[in-house]
């Protein structure tokens, strides 16, 4: 017995067809589940230069083996080739949607071909429906939620499902999880829009058992305390990520106008005391999770009266608000609602936003291009328009559809130098120019301009590494951090981890919860190895894809534009620092000048010659 | 007697409470399998827990035609004797809140208040699940 269900569900879109594949055991040894799952799978069965919105590309959903079970804090991701960028793009969502994947006896979904007709899945207790999804063709995610629980007659099937931008193939389109829980980033939904998918549902009441149950058990009881006496794990609980905007202020990192500078006038109004004081009613968790960093209530005041509404969390409240100069947390929720039942990622729509109104202003988008709307910072109709005309491609949003670096290429003259993102993924809520760390970590994501895959500002604002207090504006020693963050978190995320689970949940308990969970020994080191064997396979996969050593880089304004005021005005990351950064953090992954794994590292890796692990034949 | 009360102002809907009594009453994780549950409403800006509430004149004791259902001295919790119980759902019919379902031996299943120690409210961390005594009613 172990925690695997043993099987992965194959489905086939184009002949409506499924199959349920055996569990590869070496591929549950070597890439234990979720990130590693989608990134060997991706490798394996992935034509090179496939068309990320062709039928042949693959849309995965990936939980855990520890996913579904009491131990805290855990998710899942799905795993495609990106339409926004061109790469391995891995998104993670909360809520309750992964753990139903394993009730359902899957230890993951893999979607491939087209349907002939919009469409959704009802998967149940081992049977799979293929649906008509005409009646529901054009609902935003709430409404087709709802639709979907009313046609079941069932309340509690766990649903993710696309909305109008996923249809419309925006690029960068979210997959929703019920509710304000999303597979948000690099454009997961307009895959499933491509293949003419509304909606994955699942109602699953198989058990998960873990090898030693009563290892187990101790293991979660660790995690449960090692949460309890964090004091971050305890700020999540009272303000939600929302908690960072006036840290990310106070230390400059805050985007403000299109990331003209990093700090906002009105942080304090999107902070969480401002969300707190304006709607929030009581915290909400996903599934299996004490943390709760979510806030859900009704607004109380203004235009937006009586909005049902999730926290603002951080990187939308800095996406939506400060980068776009709206300082009223009520229209930043409202906005942000917008994006989510449209089915937009929001972090993405900010940025997009944030470009459109800058290029508004420097006249390379005019009022004949919105139909006589002003684009300007801090009107939130402005951006509502935005909202709805990229979400239905008319007018301007279809242009602005594709996401900031091909409208850039479109609009010409000046427009790359303020278009923010890396390998086409528009930048996280962290700006990276007095703390170069960070931007090494944008620039080396693998699916592009992503906070989530090191974070090396916990370091650079005033932490210590290896005991020694780090430079926040020097270079030496931030090549090591990334690659040793970057492997440590993708191990996690074969788990699944959550990014803030993992604040307070030490490694050593990750470890032990693994290892009772799956019935295989694990220890920190190996974990390590783990991450850095996951983190090198998608870099192989990304270089198949054609991508190079300069597409590690960041945008124009991060390297060539300093901050222009504030404690940290003058801070940049020059292209001359970023490249000396890139060959230290090269060498520190045994890769070679150019940012490819050597021979040598990949025979350690156990990646040099390793056979395909699933077989859909 | 004992019986516990779910509040929905202090709920998060992580669903432990599920996790932990699945595990203890069906050998695993798996949320369907618990005796107690959580509704979502309106966009989940409620979830409501729903439990077992010992009822003074439960619905499902009395409508067992076998005799396996009872209270139990002490504690007045309402027990299922599962060598009586034949599978029939008239219990799982009776209980308007849907508290008993049939477990993986299709027999009914429902809280048994882990002898007055529950697991549900150890992992509660919000502190949405409570013990409360009902006096005067054996």
């Amino acid at each position: 017995m172990s925690a695997y269900m043993g099987k992965l569900l194959y489905i086939d879109l184009s002949s409506k067809t499924s199959r349920e594949v055996a569990l590869d055991s070496e591929l549950a040894r070597q890439f234990v589940g979720g990130k590693g799952f989608g990134a060997k799978i991706l490798y394996d069965l992935l034509p090179p230069g496939c068309d990320p919105l062709s039928e042949q590309n693959i849309l995965m959903f990936m939980p855990g083996p520890i996913t579904g079970t009491l131990a805290p804090a855990f998710r899942g991701c799905v795993v495609t080739k990106s339409p926004l960028t061109g790469t391995f793009a891995d998104s993670y969502f909360g809520g309750h949607f992964a753990q139903e994947i394993r009730y359902c006896g899957y230890d993951g979904l893999i979607i491939t071909g087209r349907a002939t007709e919009p469409s959704y899945l009802y998967i149940s207790e081992g049977t799979v429906e293929f649906r008509t999804a005409a009646g529901i063709w054009g609902f935003d995610t709430f409404a087709t939620v709802e639709a979907i629980r009313a046609a079941l007659n069932d309340d509690t099937v766990k649903t993710a499902c696309i909305g109008p931008a996923g249809e419309k193939l925006v690029a960068f389109a979210l997959i929703n999880c019920e509710y304000n829980r999303h597979a948000g980033r690099a454009g997961t939904g307009a895959v499933m829009g491509s293949k003419n998918l509304k909606a994955v549902v699942l109602r699953g009441s198989k058990t998960v058992v873990p090898a030693d149950p009563a290892g187990f058990a101790a293991a979660v009881d660790q995690a449960y305390s090692e949460l309890a006496e964090n004091e971050t794990i305890r700020s999540f609980t009272v303000g939600g990520t929302a908690g960072s905007i006036d840290f990310a202020n106070d230390e400059q990192l805050l985007p403000t106008h299109n990331y003209y500078n990093g700090q906002f006038e009105g942080a304090s109004g999107l902070n969480s005391e401002a969300q707190r004081k304006h709607f929030w009613l009581r915290n909400v968790a996903c599934a299996g999770c004490p943390i709760a960093c979510g806030k859900v209530g009704l607004i109380k005041t203004g235009r937006h009266k009586h909005l049902v509404s999730d926290i603002v969390e951080y990187e939308t409240a800095a996406m939506v608000g400060s980068n776009l100069g709206i300082g009223n947390v009520r229209e930043v929720a409202y906005l942000v609602k917008k994006c989510d039942a449209l089915g937009l990622d929001g972090m993405s729509a900010g940025g997009v936003a944030g470009f459109a109104i800058e290029a508004y202003q420097k006249g390379l988008i005019t009022a004949a291009d919105t139909g006589g709307v002003e684009l300007k910072f801090g009107d939130a109709d402005a951006v509502n328009y935005l909202l709805e005309a990229i979400a239905s491609r008319s007018g301007l949003g279809d242009l602005l559809a594709r996401g900031v670096k091909a409208a850039a290429v479109e609009l010409g003259g000046k427009a790359a130098d303020f278009a923010v993102h890396v390998k086409g993924l528009e930048s996280p809520a962290w700006g990276p120019r007095s703390v170069p760390g960070m931007g090494l970590a944008l620039a080396t994501a693998d699916r592009g301009g992503c906070h989530q895959r090191a974070f090396p500002i916990l370091y650079e604002c005033g932490g210590e590494w290896e005991e020694k207090p780090v430079d926040r504006l020097g270079l030496a020693g931030k090549g090591k951090i990334v690659a040793h963050l970057q492997n440590y978190l993708a191990a996690l995320d074969t788990l699944v981890k959550c990014d803030f689970g993992q604040y307070g949940v030490k490694d050593v308990t990750y470890a032990r919860l693994l290892e009772t969970a799956v019935g295989e020994a694990y220890d920190v080191e190996k974990l390590m190895l783990l991450g850095e064997r996951v983190w090198n396979l998608v870099r192989l996969f990304n270089l198949r894809e054609g991508f190079t050593r300069a597409d590690d880089t960041l945008p124009p304004r991060f390297t060539g534009e300093p901050l222009p005021t504030g404690p940290y005005a003058g801070a940049r990351v020059p292209l001359e620092d970023l490249s000396r950064l890139l060959d230290e953090y090269y060498a520190a992954r045994g890769w070679d000048s150019e940012g490819r794994p050597t021979a040598e590292k990949l025979k350690q890796l156990g990646l040099a010659e390793l056979p395909k692990l699933i077989d859909i034949t | 007697m004992f019986y516990l009360r779910g509040e929905f102002d202090l709920c998060t809907g992580c669903g432990s409470c599920l996790l932990a009594c699945s595990n203890r009453a069906a050998g695993g994780y798996s949320p369907r399998l618990a005796r107690l549950k959580i509704l979502s409403e309106r966009e989940n800006l409620v979830n409501r827990p729903l439990v077992c509430l010992q009822c003074e004149n439960p619905f499902c004791l009395n409508s067992c035609p076998f005799e396996a259902i009872s209270r139990a001295e002490e504690s007045a919790v309402v027990l299922i004797d599962k060598d009586k119980c034949t599978g029939c759902g008239n219990c799982i019919n009776a209980c308007p809140d849907k508290m008993i379902q049939l477990d993986l031996n299709h027999r009914a299943d429902k809280c048994d208040l882990c002898a007055k120690d529950p697991l549900c409210i150890k992992y509660c961390v919000p502190g949405a699940l409570k013990l409360v005594e009902k006096k005067g009613v054996a």
